[in-house]
């Protein structure tokens, strides 16, 4: 039931004139960073090159990607609940024989599947090199994955906000506070410090290098349990009233 | 020709008694809510059977919606259980959820999709196959009158229109239970008229509860009643009136009313105005007993008119007057 629910939800989004404007922006944007990145990698003096052209493209072309992803996520988390709380289409989930967690998670799922889309197009337009150069596709699987986790996370939080409030525009300035909160807790805190530790930059920053460690996966995955369980948590408490 | 008899006869008797001996299809008990320390339902017992129409009468704000939202899981009750088709609406929500059929007092539509893909995905969600989501959404739409607004954009509909996408959406699956919050809120007196037939026709074969806070509309569909008053029941019981026992009278004389109370099958008498009075009758008495005992007297009657005890004077009486 749960993937019944996210590709119904995920069908319903692409309908929508602003998924389709969201994809068309999000790839003009990579490709422009993309062929950005190649022409400064090719004008560069050979002894200046410290790090090879992959490494060029998980900084730039991924690093892209990731502010992509924090922009875009909140406008899709934001009708995931707080705009069907307020048109009332929340109903029509609520009174279908499904669990509160099927709910959550089919909509979850839903915006994966489309975020996904925005995940593949660095790594695609990185394999058009393929023939003209030697990639490390190592470093562009860890850097695909780090963003695919990324927008879990990120996912994860919108959706915790969405489900608090009825009104749209209060869950997306939500949204973006908590977002560019965990973005900048690691710039005026110590290195060893918990607080730092949880900005994700940093984490994601290993990855996009080609470093997947098992503590930045660890991260991830625990940024998006805490943040769906207390969103489950929330709208179970939402139903008791 | 005997033999066929026999067959619809045995048929009549069966289903007589398929339906006598079916557990009531909703059974709501001791069913309270409150928000925060505001108690805004008090502890309701409500049934539902098989062919009833029950209406929720209330004026605004009398708890109507909290109940109808609490009957289709949508809101969990502070006390108290629901039972749907024998499955425990808290304890194996799943179960129960697949009889009821649900329109809020907002149909909740998706107003960027067009009326098929809607319902399919209604149907979809409801666990039907796409096979059955086809034969389910030609039904629906048949039922509703859609037949004509497959393609069209749910946002581009009149209300009218919007509202039967509702009431198809809480239909599509088939269930035991349909509730319906407020169904003819904002439609025209032709809609209005088709929304009731439909309703009508839904409880040939299910149970529905319905809302309003409109007395025609509950008097025109419903066969039982309950009215809220600030959460708390009133009034619960059939819609058509009680016994007959008020009449207005008008005599050729003009007698004491003194003397008209003093009739063996009179309670009471009071002067209306000149030649009006209004007689109470003896329980168990008739009309046509008041009528010798008026002619045995020399009177004449001129006029004896019933005074109905309509929905309307039920409901004040009910809301102002407290158990009625």
């Amino acid at each position: 039931m749960i993937w019944r629910l996210a590709w119904i939800e995920w069908r319903r989004l692409m309908r929508t004139p602003l998924a389709w404007i969201v994809l068309g922006l999000g790839l003009c944007l990579l490709s422009w960073q993309f062929l950005g990145t190649l022409e400064a990698f090719s004008g560069m003096p050979a002894n200046h090159r410290n790090l090879g052209l992959s490494h060029h493209l998980g900084m730039q072309l991924f690093g892209l990607a990731s502010v992509l992803i924090l922009i875009i996520t909140p406008i899709l988390t934001t009708r995931s609940f707080s705009e069907a709380f307020r048109n009332g289409s929340y109903a029509l989930l609520s009174s279908a024989p499904l669990s509160t967690l099927t709910i959550l998670l089919g909509k979850f799922l839903a915006i994966q599947l489309f975020q996904i889309l925005i995940v593949l197009a660095p790594l695609l337009l990185s394999l058009t090199l393929f023939n003209g150069t030697q990639l490390d596709l190592g470093l562009l699987a860890s850097a695909s994955l780090g963003l695919l986790l990324l927008s879990g996370s990120f996912t994860a939080i919108g959706l915790f906000i969405s489900v608090q409030s009825d009104n749209p525009g209060i869950a997306a300035a939500g949204s973006y506070g908590l977002l560019l909160l965990i973005s900048l807790l690691d710039q005026h805190t110590g290195g060893g410090s918990f607080i730092h530790w949880l900005a994700w930059p940093s984490h994601y920053l290993d990855m996009q290098l080609g470093l997947v460690r098992s503590s930045d996966l660890a991260f991830f995955l625990l940024l998006l349990l805490f943040f769906l369980g207390l969103a489950l948590h929330r709208l179970d408490k939402r139903r008791r009233g | 020709m005997f033999g066929d008899a026999l067959q619809w006869l045995f048929n009549i008797l069966t289903t007589t008694c398929i339906l006598l001996s079916m557990p009531s299809l909703l059974t709501a008990t001791k069913l309270s809510r409150s928000f925060h320390t505001t108690e805004v339902v008090e502890p309701l017992d409500l049934q539902l059977a098989a062919r009833d129409i029950l209406g929720l009468l209330g004026p605004n704000g009398a708890g109507k919606s909290t109940i109808m939202r609490m009957l289709s899981g949508d809101l969990s009750p502070s006390g108290g259980r629901i039972k749907i088709c024998g499955y425990d609406l808290l304890l194996q929500p799943k179960q129960a959820k697949r009889h009821i059929g649900y329109l809020p007092e907002r149909p909740p539509l998706h107003r960027d999709q067009s009326v098929d893909e809607f319902l399919s995905d209604c149907a979809c969600l409801r666990g039907l196959t796409r096979e059955q989501t086809r034969q389910a959404r030609l039904a629906a739409k048949r039922r509703c009158g859609l037949e004509q607004t497959g393609r069209r954009l749910i946002r581009k509909l009149s209300k009218g229109f919007q509202q039967r996408v509702g009431l198809a959406q809480a239909i599509i699956h088939d269930p035991q239970v349909v509730i319906l919050d407020e169904p003819t809120d904002g439609l025209d007196p032709a809609q209005i008229r088709q929304v009731r037939e439909l309703i009508r026709e839904l409880a040939d074969e299910r149970g529905v509860i319905l809302s309003s806070h409109i007395l025609p509309e509950i008097q025109a569909t419903c066969n039982r009643l309950v009215i809220l008053q600030q959460g708390k029941r009133v009034y619960s019981g059939e819609i058509t009136p009680p016994e007959q026992l008020c009449y207005r009278l008008a005599l050729e004389q003009n007698p004491d009313q003194a003397l008209i109370a003093a009739l063996p099958a009179v309670v009471s008498a009071e002067r209306l105005h000149s030649d009006y009075f209004r007689v109470t009758l003896e329980t168990g008495s008739r009309p046509s007993e008041l009528v010798r005992q008026i002619l045995e007297q020399g009177w004449g009657v001129c006029e004896l008119t019933p005074e109905t005890v309509s929905l309307e004077q039920l409901f004040l009486q009910a809301t102002t007057g407290g158990e009625a």
